[in-house]
């Protein structure tokens, strides 16, 4: 049982999904437990997993599937779970937000989506299987195959939504497949170059052969990179995102927010140091000169855009997109500090992401409205929810203690000693722009200003409600408890960050990154 | 919008092309993707590992046969997200759409298909089994199979077919697929292997353990063609009728 742990991550959710939709089909109560209690299960691979990968001498955890083992055949004949530090940490992330997002699931899928239990809990597991077999795999082609698994469930799972979501989903299908083809194109070109899949074969191959000038491969990383760009909702790219998380059912866009993009930006991590290599990447292509400007461009549109909007769901989409942003930009900017951060924000973005969509799924809920308009007095009205929403929203400013901050910390000391002062700047100004995104909003809650300015009040505390709409009224429990849960997990990831830092140190070190000015 | 569109083709076919300049040479043994260790032992020992023949179907379900649960996984979840989007919730009103015709079905039509379907689906029975020694296996079986309801329900009306295969039947078919599948990878798991080691089935049947792998590479094939026919038959009915599963084309 111990040493399959990390297959159990995924057989967990395979069988439940398949459960809730034949048992579902008879009696849809069952798909509830059916579904908390396989991400129980697979939460437990998972840290069993990062336990044995932390105990191991090289801190990875190799498994490969069908006994096909490295001591009797060559590595690439089976298909390989690599679980190093980086992969385990992220996939906790995914089973941590998986697990939360299941429990919260129980009343809004019942509302939203009535008789269509069974399948909408089939597509959520399949979804966490997608999404946590990417973050372990070790073949650049089975990757492939698990990002189609979590792009499809994620297109039903969108449409399920309002009339609005089914186009925005043909959308979302759209550029999907673009850049799901352009990857798979990229990966048969390694292919042609390498004669291999596996992820540690390929970069052998490119290290022996001295690959980095070829043109193919070349080619190869351009393709690849592009499509994982737009698979993350890269600025120019992002077209799909606000829509189709804004229409989205909530618990759809609850699961989808904090996950898709981040476990994108881990591929983008994982072909950059692991698959091409650092001497590939970042000194034989021009990546290094030209991302972090786009980075800059990508920042300052997706913060103003943010800063446009008039609806909470579709502001948090629009951070989501300028935040893709600064791990790009922490990545690009090759610097170790760069990179540290980068993992460090995956990690916390999907916590906090997680807890404002829970929130914002929980004041649609009382509130009736997402608008910013309809807020007034909710803080009266609902304290708890109001407290965990914005300890998210902190922590997306970057206010010590939330994980945020520590994250952005070292996103700018990367920027920093790097010399990468367009980074810096931009970081600085997007933390201004969320200040004032947050500070409107709990401004927007406490006091009695309408829309166009008109004061609705009479003065201080005087919110210009009737006591009916400004008394305690709690969501409900299954919905509230998660919501503080993942509200307490940001301030834990905060106060915790060494240890974290630490392990991610651990991963990053084999790969020589500079810590000063990189040329 | 038409000549916006254009420049991004026109760059990635320029980009194909530049990448075609540093190509091995076609069917050259120095290509890497000849020369390398993997494609060797799959050409060498196929036949010692698995006693399969096809070297195709042992790399498909057996060497890589997690990518292709996963496949398998894709078709599933493509039925269940079609089901998903159009299922009837109570709201669409039933209104009679200008294609539906309420002729009778054609005689000739109709007796023509009564002659095909069982010579169809006793070829989909072959292409299942003999994935081992010739070209086929569970995805082409699958096709096949769906592809005879598909034109049953062609010929005559989709309520016909759906008499043949009634519609919860497709989910439960798909789902039985998936979990013959994992369920073969996870019981060779609890006799001691890794997940989708078949060698360890030789423990319980009475087989070596390269036949093991044989006999359960039909398994999963058996298994890839139940998903198959169940989702091709599902997305045709949800998609033929809006998700009403009524009359049809």
């Amino acid at each position: 049982m111990m040493e399959n742990a990390i297959a159990w991550i995924l057989i967990f959710p395979l069988f439940g999904s398949v459960a809730c939709a034949i048992l579902g089909m008879g009696n849809k109560k069952l798909c509830y437990p059916i579904a908390v209690l396989s991400m129980a299960g697979s939460l437990w691979g998972g840290i069993e997993t990062l336990r044995q990968v932390i105990a191991s001498e090289v801190h990875t955890v190799s498994y490969i599937f069908g006994g096909w083992t490295l001591d009797n055949y060559p590595r690439g004949v089976g298909i390989e779970f690599h679980a190093d530090i980086l992969g385990i940490l992220i996939t906790l992330v995914v089973l941590g937000v998986g697990f939360i997002v299941a429990i919260y699931s129980k009343l809004p899928v019942q509302d939203e989506t009535p008789n269509k239990e069974s399948l909408f809990y089939t597509l959520f597991l399949l979804q966490i299987t997608g999404l946590a077999g990417i973050c372990l795999t070790g073949d650049a082609f089975n990757l492939y195959v698990l990002i189609e698994v979590a792009a499809l469930t994620g297109y039903g799972l969108i449409a399920m939504g309002s009339k609005r979501a089914e186009a925005a989903t043909f959308n979302y299908v759209i550029l999907g497949t673009i850049g799901a083809s352009l990857y798979l194109l990229g990966v048969g070109y390694i292919y042609i170059k390498t004669g291999t899949l596996n992820m540690v074969g390929i970069h052998d191959v490119i290290v022996a052969n001295g690959l980095a000038d070829s043109a193919t491969m070349q080619v190869a990383f351009v393709l690849v990179g592009i499509g994982i760009l737009i698979k993350m909702a890269f600025f120019p790219f992002h077209a799909w995102l606000p829509n189709a998380y804004c229409n989205a059912p909530t618990v759809t866009s609850s699961l989808l927010a904090p996950l898709v993009t981040k476990v994108m930006i881990y591929v983008m991590i994982r072909m950059v140091l692991s698959v091409f290599g650092v001497e590939f990447s970042f000194e034989s292509t021009l990546w290094v000169d030209v991302m972090p400007w786009l980075v800059v461009v990508a920042i300052i549109c997706a913060a103003v855009m943010a800063l446009a909007q008039r609806e909470i769901k579709r502001m948090l989409a629009y951070l989501i997109v300028a935040e893709v942003g600064y791990m790009v930009g922490g990545v690009w900017i090759y610097n170790y500090y760069g990179l540290i951060g980068s993992i460090f924000h995956v990690i916390s973005d999907a916590c906090m992401t997680l807890c404002l969509f829970l929130g914002a799924g929980l004041i649609l809920r009382k509130a009736k409205t997402t608008h910013f308009d309809g807020l007034r007095g909710l803080f009266s009205k609902m304290p708890l929810t109001m407290t965990g929403f914005f300890i998210g929203g902190f922590s997306i400013i970057g206010l010590p203690p939330t994980c945020g901050f520590f994250s952005k910390w070292y996103l700018i000391t990367g920027g920093m000693v790097s010399q990468r002062w367009e980074y810096m700047v931009v970081l600085m100004f997007s933390t201004m722009v969320m200040v004032v995104l947050f500070f409107r909003l709990i401004e927007r809650i406490h006091l009695a200003v309408s829309e166009s300015g008109e004061n609705l009040g009479h003065g201080h505390g005087d919110l210009g409600l009737t006591k009916e709409q400004t008394r305690f009224d709690e969501g409900p429990l299954s919905m509230l408890i998660p919501l503080l849960l993942a509200a307490t997990v940001v301030l834990v990831v905060g106060i915790y960050n060494q240890d974290i830092v630490n392990l991610i140190e651990i991963f990053l070190d084999e790969f020589n990154l500079p810590k000063g000015v990189s040329h | 919008m038409k000549l916006l569109s254009f420049i991004p083709v026109l760059v990635v076919g320029v980009l194909l092309l530049y990448a075609a300049k540093d190509f091995p040479e076609w069917g050259s043994l120095d290509a890497p993707a000849s020369k390398s260790p993997v494609s060797s032992h799959f050409i060498a020992n196929t036949g010692v590992d698995t006693e399969v023949p096809n070297m195709v179907t042992a790399v498909l379900a057996d060497y890589r046969g997690f990518d292709t649960m996963f496949e398998t996984v894709v078709v599933f979840i493509a039925g269940m997200a079609v089901l998903a989007i159009l299922k009837n919730s109570g709201r669409k009103k039933l209104v009679k759409r200008e294609f539906e015709v309420d002729a009778e079905p054609d005689l000739i039509v109709t007796n023509t298909v009564r002659l095909l379907v069982p010579v169809i689906q006793i070829f989909a029975f072959y292409v299942l089994a003999h994935g081992h020694v010739s070209p086929g296996g569970g995805f082409q079986g699958g096709v096949l199979m769906g592809a005879s309801f598909i034109l049953v329900a062609l010929s005559w009306d989709l309520e016909t077919a759906l008499i043949r295969f009634p519609f919860n039947w497709t989910t439960i078919l798909g789902g039985l697929g998936v979990f013959l599948y994992a369920g073969i990878g996870l019981l060779s798991m609890f006799l001691g292997g890794e997940f989708l080691d078949y060698s360890e089935l030789a423990n319980i049947f009475t087989v070596s353990r390269e036949m093991a792998r044989y006999h359960a590479m039909l398994g999963v094939e058996i298994g890839v063609g139940l998903t198959v026919t169940a989702i091709m038959f599902s997305l045709y009915a949800n998609l033929s009728t809006e998700g009403r599963h009524q009359r049809g084309l």
